[in-house]
């Protein structure tokens, strides 16, 4: 106690007294690796955050409920439909019809056909315009054009990874239309029937295939597609309440009223596909150990200085040894010293992440060709970084102080070696 | 008077093999409760290195040396921190004292290790401050004093808490000969009026003429013991 009592005496005012500017420049190191650990790990994960986040409000929502594994469409999805209908926390759903198409953009124009046809294959998905955008939001992801009216009928919203403009470099490998802009006619090919649509609007979002698909009402889909059955091919929930536990809860709701029996129900968590997961773990480990390098240099950094520190006042040492100040009073001393560099670094740091870095990227996400990135720093994560960065500090202090403490005596009161 | 220092046959060597060097060549020194103890000698002479014996900072090759009643030899290093803590008190010649400590400070921190509470250490020790004819100037940084105060700040740490033996290494080389006699008088007089018992290395005779007796070295041999008083 009496140890630990001169100890921060020592070290509290050896802090007070030393070089400012030193002093700000060590903090200034802790507070970079402290930014180190959280936020290069944050971002990694938050690419990956941003993709997940961009797929749950974009494409599947909170829940999913798509065909059993050896069904092809949503057995009675009118049933589905009506159990929905009665649940208080289901805030809006979309149901979704899907088939491969035909698109030709130059069916009017190409008089001379040894000309190739400017046409692709993509996947048309029928929606209700107003129940799709209440859940996915899908009019927020018009780049040109306009969004569909509900009960109109001509017209057809086109994904921009099947435009040529939208798709340069890669074009070649999936094909796409050439100059086809909202206004122009297309043609719709679905088995043997065709209709001409007016393109009205262009979407593109980093989410799942929202801008890979072509969208027109489902009533147009099913009657091109000349289909009698209501039954769907997936239906996206959004909640009220869009937290994991909330999802569960609905699920096992609908798990409890039977539609397991005809249909997969899955919450936005089980739906994710396993590669994204695995790359969230993949960036995870990676974001650690770039962090686990920052710690290594912290510790080194803050061990040089310590130890510099003690060994520059090793005579110092020697005298406080020699009229009796307990070698761990001197020790406690320099460990306070790294004790205050970490927290006061670390604390900075804090508040730099909460302050400002997680909600500029939020505001401001890193736009990454695959996904909005966004700074993922839990709360829990960040406690846990900083407990290890404090730890690994105070021992980084303390084992400089150690060797020096140790010394003989007198030989450090007389500088001998 | 009893014998408050007995050292026996001390011997100190230094190296091994043909590099070995052998300071202290057995040496027998007795120091009395209250005696003002000089100890004399040319550079080299070993001076230095036996009051590091009898102040415990170094242990002996052989010999014994008996402290205040104790065999200081078989110390441990936490033992004979302990000891020089509650025994002895030490006034460098370099001051040595903590630089980012103020004066109050420095000399508070041996009372502090002995366990003193806070206000009965800053108490004491401007007590001491005082004695050393530095009122007003405990919270002045040894940077903001001269050489002459940061020796009499040692000296009132060495003192603060009543040491049974002060021990003093050549406590005026590093200062002009006003400050050191003003050094040397307070030593004399704390061992006058306070009855403390002083070992003192000097190279400087009339520094040593204030001295019950000087203990005269040469080569690792005491060579003369002069009684002056």
């Amino acid at each position: 106690m009496r140890a630990l009592r001169i100890g921060f005496l020592l070290g509290f005012r050896q802090i007070q007294r030393a070089n400012f500017w030193t002093t700000a420049l060590i903090i200034f190191v802790m507070m970079l690796t402290f930014l180190n650990l959280i936020a290069v790990s944050g971002i990694l994960v938050g690419l990956i955050a941003g993709s997940e986040r961009a797929v749950q409000e974009k494409s599947l929502g909170d829940i999913i409920i798509t065909p059993l594994e050896n069904e092809e469409e949503l057995l009675q999805t009118e049933t589905i439909r009506r159990i929905l209908d009665t649940l208080p926390e289901v805030a809006s759903y979309s149901i979704r019809y899907q088939t491969g198409v035909q698109i030709t953009a130059n069916s009017k124009t190409r008089r001379d056909f040894s000309i190739e046809p400017n046409s692709i294959g993509a996947q048309a998905v029928g929606i209700d315009p107003a129940a799709e955008d209440a859940v996915t939001g899908l009019s927020n992801s018009v780049v040109e054009g306009e969004y569909l009216n509900p009960d109109e009928s001509g017209y057809i919203l086109i994904g921009a990874l099947n435009l040529d403009r939208y798709t340069a470099g890669f074009a070649d490998i999936t094909g796409s239309l050439e100059e086809v802009f909202p206004g122009d006619s297309v043609r719709v090919t679905v088995g043997g029937a065709s209709r001409e649509f007016t393109v009205k609007g262009i979407i593109n979002a980093k989410a799942g295939g929202v801008a890979s698909f072509v969208y027109l009402p489902e009533k147009e889909l099913r009657r091109l597609s000349s289909t009698a059955s209501r039954d769907a091919d997936e239906i996206a929930i959004r909640l009220s309440d869009k937290s994991p536990e909330t999802a569960i809860e609905v699920k096992s709701v609908l798990v409890n009223q039977g539609i397991d029996e005809f249909a997969k129900i899955r919450t936005f968590a089980e739906a994710l596909p396993k590669f994204i997961t695995d790359i969230k773990q993949t960036f995870n480990i990676l974001g650690t150990f770039i962090g686990a390098v920052g710690i290594i240099v912290a510790s080194i950094t803050i061990f040089i200085i310590i130890f510099i520190n003690a060994i520059s006042r090793r005579q110092q040492i020697g005298i406080l040894k020699g009229i009796g100040i307990d070698r761990r009073a001197i020790e406690v001393a320099y460990v306070l010293q790294s004790a205050f560099y970490a927290l006061t670094g670390s604390l900075i740091g804090v508040l730099v992440t909460y302050g400002f870095l997680v909600g500029y990227f939020d505001r401001n996400p890193i736009d990454f060709p695959f996904s909005d990135g966004i700074l993922v720093a839990e709360p829990m994560g960040t406690l846990y970084r900083f407990i290890i960065l404090f730890i690994i500090t105070l021992f980084a202090g303390f084992i400089p102080a150690w060797i020096i403490v140790r010394q003989n005596t007198l030989n450090s009161i007389l500088g001998r070696k | 008077m009893t014998d408050i220092i007995k050292a026996t046959n001390i011997h100190r060597k230094f190296g091994t093999g043909t590099l070995e060097a052998h300071i202290l060549k057995g040496i027998d020194v007795t120091v009395k409760e209250g005696e003002f103890v000089a100890i004399m000698g040319k550079s080299g002479a070993g001076k230095s290195t036996l009051m590091y014996q009898l102040s415990v900072l170094d242990e002996p090759t052989e010999g014994t040396i008996i402290v205040n009643g104790i065999d200081v030899v078989p110390l441990n290093e936490h033992e004979s921190t302990a000891f020089r803590l509650n025994t002895l008190g030490y006034v460098f010649q370099n001051y040595a004292l903590v630089p980012d400590l103020s004066a109050e400070e420095n000399v508070m921190l041996p009372l502090l290790m002995r366990g003193y509470v806070w206000a009965e250490a800053k108490a004491t020790a401007r007590m001491a401050i005082d004695g050393v004819g530095l009122e007003g100037k405990y919270t002045n940084l040894p940077a903001e004093l001269s050489g002459g105060e940061q020796q009499r700040v040692s000296i009132a740490r060495a003192v603060a808490g009543k040491p049974k033996i002060l021990f003093a290494d050549e406590p005026t080389a590093n200062l002009d000969t006003v400050s050191g006699k003003q050094v040397i008088a307070l030593i004399a007089d704390l061992n006058r009026n306070d009855g403390q018992t002083v070992v003192m290395v000097t190279h400087e005779r009339e520094y040593a003429l204030g001295c019950d007796r000087i203990i005269h070295m040469e080569d690792g041999l005491v060579t003369s013991i002069e009684q002056l008083k």
